[in-house]
Parts: C-alpha cells; sequence; structure tokens
C-alpha cells in the first residue's frame, strides 16, 4: 500500500498540469466568487413620479441611492401610457425602478424578477418609510450569522464543500479510470498485493493531495479573502479532508462504468451537479414533494451541513459528530464496494 | 517449475473462448502459443496468471493448484499493451512494481540496476516514460517482468512492434533465462518466432489444434512452415 501512495504522489509530482488544477483552481475560483460576491457598492437608481410624498422623497434621498424625478404628464394617473412610459424606461436600463404613489399605497415596477437590484431598491424604500413612521420600523436579527454579512460569507460553506469534492472526484476518477486503459491495472492485479491494498493505496495517495488542498482552501478563505470563521479552522478542514476522501472513493466506483476519460466527465452532471443542489445553496427544508430526503444520500450535504454548523454557526464536534459518522459510512462503503469490483480483475 | 492446464474451457458471455485445453509448459523450455489474433492466446495467458479463472478444468503450477498468492510471487506476467505509468520515469516504474513484490532497500535497488542493465535502458532511466519510443516502452515492460527474478515467465506478444535487431537480442535473452532453468511462455502470431521455442500450441478459435515439439511440428509440414498447419485447420473447419 505504501508503494502504491508514493507512485501517486510521484506522478502527481510529475504532472503539473493537474497538480496546479487541484491547488491553483479552487483558489481562483474562491477568489473570483469572492469578488462576485462581496462587498456590493451598487447605487440603485430609482425614479419617482411627482405626485411622490414630499416626507418620503426626502428621507429616501438620504439613502444611498440615485433619486430622478419623473415629470407628470398630467394626462391620466394610472392609465396604459404612463405605464408605457415607464415600461420604456426600464428597458432602456435608465433606471432600476419606477416608483409612483397611488391611493391604495406605494407601487414599485422593476425590469426582472429575481435581481439582486431587487433587494437593494425595497431595503433602502423600507428604510425611507421607516425613517418617516418610527414606529412602522422593522429590524431584523439572526441567531446564526448576522444580516449585513456578505453572499461570500453566508455560502462560503459551500462553496468550501463543493470545490473539495469535485477536484478530487474528477482527478481520481480518471486516474482509476486510465489504470484500466493501460492495462496497468491488470498487471497491479497480477502482482501479490491485495485488492485491499488497491484501494487502500488509492484512497490514502488521493487523500494526501486532498488534504494539501483543503488546508490551503480553509487558510486562503480565511487569512486572504478574510471569510469569517465562527468555529474551529481545524474542525472544518477535518470534515473537507473527509469529504474528499469519499469524493475519492466514488470517484473510483464511479470509474467502474466508464471505458475512457470522456465517460468519467459524463458522470459530473449525473453525481455531482444533483448534489450541489443539496449543499446548502438552496434551503432544504422549502423543498416540495419530500425532495429535501434525497438529502440523506450524499456525501456533499454532510459536508457542507457540517461546515456550515462549524464555519457559521461556531458549533464544535459535539454538535457535528453525526455528519462526520455519515461521511465514514460513505468512505466506508464505497470502499468495499471498490474492493468487490477489482475482482473482475482477480478473485484472490 | 511446471505449469499443467487441463481440460480448461473459459466463456465470455455464453461465448466458449477456450474449448477444452490441455497443455503442459515445462521447467527450461520455451513455449510458444501460436494463432491467428482472437484465438484465446491472451485469454489462456490471463487464466494462468490469475486475472482469470477458469469455468471448468484447473491449472497447477508446481504442483500446487492455482491460484494461490505464493505461486503468483513467482510469475513474471508481460501484457500484450505496455501497462507502464507514462507519468512515471522508467525508475521509478520499476522501483514501484519492485515494491509490489515485496523488495526493499538494497535488494530492490540491485534488481532495478540489473533489470534496467538486461533491457539497456541504465542511461534513460531517470526519464519521464512518456517521452520513451515504442520499443524503450516494450523494453520496461518486459525489465518490470524479470525485476523479481520469477521462475515463470509469461509474456504475451513481447515483440510486436519491436524492430529486427532488437527483437533478436530480446530472444537472445530468452534463450540464456531458459537455459539458467525458467519456464517461459510466448504467445505470438509471428510463425518465425515458434522455430527459436522448444514446443509449440496451436490456437485456433479456442481450440487446441496442434501440441507438440518444434521440431515434430515442422516435419508434419510440407513447406516447413507453421503457417500450414492453420491453413488445414481452415480447411477442416469449412468442410464441417
Amino acid at each position: 500500500m505504501k508503494g502504491l501512495v508514493i507512485r501517486i504522489l510521484r506522478q502527481m509530482g510529475n504532472d503539473r498540469r493537474t497538480l496546479a488544477l487541484m491547488i491553483v483552481a479552487p483558489i481562483l475560483i474562491l477568489s473570483l466568487l469572492y469578488l462576485l460576491l462581496g462587498e456590493g457598492s451598487y447605487i440603485p437608481r430609482i425614479a419617482v413620479s411627482e405626485n411622490f410624498p414630499a416626507a418620503l422623497m426626502t428621507e429616501l434621498q438620504k439613502q444611498d441611492v440615485e433619486v430622478t424625478i419623473l415629470p407628470n404628464d398630467g394626462n391620466t394617473v394610472t392609465g396604459t401610457d404612463t405605464n408605457t412610459i415607464h415600461d420604456a424606461l426600464l428597458k432602456e436600463k435608465s433606471t432600476d425602478a419606477v416608483v409612483s404613489a397611488a391611493s391604495d399605497g406605494i407601487h414599485i415596477r422593476m425590469l426582472e424578477a429575481g435581481n439582486s437590484k431587487t433587494a437593494s431598491v425595497t431595503n433602502a424604500l423600507k428604510n425611507a418609510a421607516a425613517s418617516v413612521s418610527p414606529s412602522s420600523s422593522m429590524s431584523l436579527s439572526y441567531v446564526y450569522g448576522r444580516g449585513d454579512s456578505t453572499a461570500f460569507n453566508s455560502l462560503g460553506f459551500v462553496l468550501l464543500g463543493v470545490l473539495s469534492f469535485f477536484f478530487v472526484f474528477i482527478i481520481s476518477g480518471i486516474s482509476f479510470v486510465r489504470e484500466r486503459e493501460t492495462g496497468t491495472l491488470e498487471r497491479l492485479m497480477a502482482t501479490p498485493i491485495r485488492r485491499i491494498s488497491v484501494v487502500g493505496g488509492y484512497t490514502f495517495g488521493f487523500g494526501i493531495l486532498s488534504a494539501v488542498q483543503s488546508v490551503l482552501m480553509v487558510l486562503y478563505s480565511r487569512y486572504v479573502l478574510g471569510m469569517e470563521f465562527e468555529g474551529s479552522v481545524w474542525l472544518a478542514i477535518l470534515i473537507m479532508v473527509l469529504l474528499a476522501f469519499t469524493a475519492v472513493s466514488i470517484g473510483a466506483f464511479v470509474s467502474i462504468f466508464a471505458n475512457n476519460e470522456f465517460q468519467v466527465m459524463q458522470f459530473i452532471p449525473l453525481v455531482v451537479v444533483p448534489q450541489m443542489f443539496f449543499s446548502g445553496l438552496i434551503t432544504i427544508d422549502t423543498l416540495p414533494y419530500g425532495l429535501g430526503n434525497l438529502s440523506y444520500f450524499m456525501p456533499i450535504y454532510y459536508g457542507c451541513a457540517g461546515l456550515e454548523k462549524v464555519l457559521i454557526k461556531g458549533f464544535g464536534i459535539e454538535e457535528v459528530w453525526k455528519d462526520i459518522c455519515m461521511l465514514l459510512v460513505f468512505i466506508f462503503v464505497f470502499f468495499v464496494l471498490n474492493v468487490l469490483a477489482l475482482k473482475k480483475y482477480r478473485k484472490l | 517449475m511446471n505449469i499443467e492446464i487441463s481440460h480448461v474451457s473459459k466463456f465470455f458471455a455464453k461465448k466458449e473462448v477456450l474449448k477444452d485445453i490441455s497443455l503442459q509448459a515445462r521447467e527450461g523450455e520455451i513455449l510458444c502459443l501460436l494463432g491467428p489474433s482472437g484465438a484465446g492466446k491472451t485469454t489462456l495467458i490471463r487464466l494462468v496468471t490469475g486475472g482469470l479463472r477458469p469455468d471448468s478444468g484447473e491449472i497447477r503450477i508446481g504442483g500446487q493448484k492455482f491460484p494461490n498468492r505464493d505461486t503468483i510471487k513467482k510469475i513474471g506476467f508481460m501484457p500484450q499493451d505496455d501497462a507502464v505509468y507514462s507519468d512515471l520515469s522508467g525508475l521509478d516504474n520499476l522501483l514501484f512494481f519492485g515494491r509490489l513484490f515485496g523488495l526493499s532497500g538494497k535488494e530492490l535497488r540491485r534488481s532495478t540496476e540489473d533489470a534496467l542493465h538486461w533491457v539497456d535502458l541504465e542511461k534513460d532511466s531517470t526519464k519521464l516514460v512518456s517521452r520513451y519510443s515504442g520499443g524503450m516502452k516494450k523494453r520496461l515492460s518486459l525489465a518490470i517482468t524479470l525485476l523479481h527474478n520469477p521462475s515463470i515467465l509469461l509474456l504475451d506478444e513481447p515483440t510486436v512492434g519491436i524492430d529486427p535487431v532488437l527483437r533478436k537480442s530480446i530472444w537472445d535473452r530468452f534463450e540464456n533465462l531458459r537455459l539458467s532453468g525458467k519456464t517461459i511462455v510466448v504467445s505470438t502470431h509471428v510463425m518465425d518466432e515458434a522455430v527459436r521455442c522448444q514446443r509449440a500450441a496451436l490456437l485456433y478459435e479456442g481450440c487446441l489444434i496442434e501440441n507438440d515439439t518444434t521440431e515434430n511440428l515442422l516435419l508434419k509440414t510440407r513447406s516447413g512452415s507453421l503457417e500450414e498447419l492453420f491453413f488445414t485447420a481452415h480447411k477442416r473447419g469449412e468442410g464441417l
């Protein structure tokens, strides 16, 4: 088994590009997402109609927004013409929202639903309204995390979990399939090595690499990108390494059903992408048809749930041991399956 | 160590690829498996490496029922495709397989040096295999096979794609190994190579059509070429 571990590390050392993929690519992606999801400095542009209440207007102008006043064409108040003009303004992107006051309240019209601009516009209006009548002010606070933490901070655990699974999955799957393709596996199995040592060697060889990768990713996001960690850095690294170990085993297992490298890649939409949905990107409690239960079969779910508990909620081992145990179960099950699969090459 | 194959059959998905094969390979002899591609040569060799199990019949090596882990240690197997790690150096390939056979320390170093010398790759041992030529890869593959000084050599088409000069020198080395008391099984579809073997077994569509000393087999032919025996078998097959 030691020989196999040494060999895998040597091969990686000789294959600079793959090594770079494992080390540089996650750091690149983390940095990119840090810039994309980090502190937003966007100032929304709001166009208000002339009949807008003056008090609200004054407060709105105090917010971080750019306010323009639309001339009232006077023909109609709620006629289709006005709406068409407003929509045209939105479509040509000269404003992000058109706000008008009517007897039944304030109307906000925007270009698209589910846009990050929506939140900044409504926040500005909500704050302005609160300043006008302080009694209607609402303040939101959380048990875990803070309202003003950036998306990068609150989703960082998803990135760490998914990235550590993804790269190791690809590399172990491809390297195992290559071993089959070139006939070295057959040759390996014609030596006295035990099947369990082959799988063990693979798991540990790639495990060591993924451990290095995990440590780098955690340290980089913590100390370079300044991601806020509530709990222990080491516990987070432990969870990531275990998740990477499951990725090695699943990668090797999947390669049984692949005849070449390209077919390994075809497993990404099947194995990795569905798991990403259960990584914490979508709140699992809200999923329809009991689909949330699927998460119990997904290692990324346990990895990310564990990371979330440690990084966001600041929990210790007493709260995450269940997730850790489940990852160990996955590692064990796929380890056994891989040992059995090698019977194809030698029954002994 | 002798290899005794008795009444071995092997099926792949209901197709019988080896039909009731009985065959012996003796110590100090080179047994040549001859036959067109698809005849079952590789399957037969893989049965003797332990990679496959016969569906019926049995294989004994040195009198012991095979496969068992002790006997596997005494076998040197050279697969048809090079089966070397191209992202390792030649030396690292040898060290890896040496460790798998339980070699370590001085013994490992000495064996790798000997093997590299044997195939004349000492100069290029630290180069990555991806930069080797086809012939060099073949020689490295052969070196891996001989690394642990096995008593039995199973060589699946060892000289395919090798130029005539190198081919001759490799066969001279097989001859030396034979004289030192090894049991050698070589598969080939090059009839000329058969004359360098003591025995030849002719496989045709999974059947053993001839199995005798090369000398006797040559006497059976009119042209003095073993190919004739396949033509006869082919005609017989058409006649049925």
